[in-house]
């Protein structure tokens, strides 16, 4: 499966999967997301649930077990886990074409 | 009181409501036939916003109220197949909302738009069947007596009279797939102009 198609993430996509590393649910999910951004990046209840669905959809989480009889509990898939460091890797080397550059100018 | 209403804006939807609270009236249901139910009381500031979703199952939909409870929200009008979700801030304040994205805030006007051109394809491939069942000939939906418009006086009346009750069963659901098809159409397109707007302004 060609992955890369999923790339960029957006940088709430990006947090909500950082977040989803760990099996949650959505407003764990909320809060996880503003304190990994030390509060920069709020989600809303709806663009949360949105974002959820649309994961869901690209299986790039799943739903796993959960002991709440209301909240669902959502996981990175391998699938999310794969795109997810394919991320990094593209960061990283935006990062470093940058350092290459101003070292250069330098 | 009932007001019957129909908004392909979510944002004058809210203000519609906002105002109604201000004026002593209470969102207390709303109805799939485009009725707001209001109860009355002490006008209040209120802040309402609308969300607009389809759910699969209601293990799905009582997951999206537990999040929106977490997060601050009260429910105040929804069911699992109401599409239109009605929420007040718990907190009374006005800055808060329901979206944190532009992306996710205008995608309640595509499943909009996408219903309601659905309801169209409906109304279209049943006025089609319609014809198809009266052998593309809209005479047969009408008048059959033979003969009745050259009757006269207390005969023709009588005959009248007597097949109007099934020309009405016949002929009211063609018309309102007719009207339903093109009010459905006009909203979706509403809608789908506002999805439209929203999207190029984010550039």
């Amino acid at each position: 499966m060609n992955v890369s198609k999923y790339l960029p993430l957006t940088e709430t996509t990006f947090y909500i999967m950082l977040a989803l590393r760990k099996a949650g649910h959505g407003y764990a999910v909320m809060q996880k997301v503003e304190e990994l951004s030390n509060g920069r990046v709020r989600v809303a209840a709806g663009t949360m649930y949105g974002a959820i669905e649309n994961l869901i959809k690209q299986k790039m989480i799943m739903s796993v077990p959960s002991e709440d009889s209301r909240r669902k509990m959502y996981q990175l898939s391998p699938l999310g886990l794969e795109v997810l460091a394919l991320e990094i890797e593209r960061l990283k080397s935006l990062v470093e074409v940058y350092q290459q550059i101003e070292s250069e100018e330098a | 009181m009932r007001k019957f209403k129909v908004f392909a804006d979510f944002k004058e939807e809210e203000a519609y409501l906002n105002e109604m609270a201000k004026k002593g009236y209470f969102l207390k249901k709303h109805s799939a036939f485009g009725f707001y139910h209001f109860t009355e009381g002490t006008p209040e500031e209120l802040y309402y916003h609308v969300d607009y979703r389809k759910f699969k199952t209601q293990a799905d939909f009582e997951d999206y109220l537990a999040l929106f409870e977490d997060a601050g929200w009260r429910h105040v009008y929804g069911t699992k197949n109401s599409l239109n979700q009605y929420f007040l801030p718990k907190d009374g304040n006005a800055d808060d909302d329901i979206f944190s994205t532009k992306d996710s805030a205008a995608l309640r006007y595509k499943h909009l738009n996408k219903i309601c051109y659905a309801n169209v394809t409906v109304a279209i491939a049943y006025f089609i069947a319609v014809l198809i069942i009266y052998d593309f000939s809209l005479a047969n939906i009408g008048f059959l007596t033979q003969g009745l418009w050259e009757m006269t006086g207390t005969l023709f009346w009588m005959a009248f009279f007597f097949e109007l009750p099934f020309v009405l069963f016949r002929t009211a659901p063609v018309v309102l797939s007719l009207v339903m098809g093109i009010a459905y159409a006009v909203w979706g397109s509403k809608a789908k102009r506002i999805y439209s707007k929203m999207m190029e302004d984010e550039k």
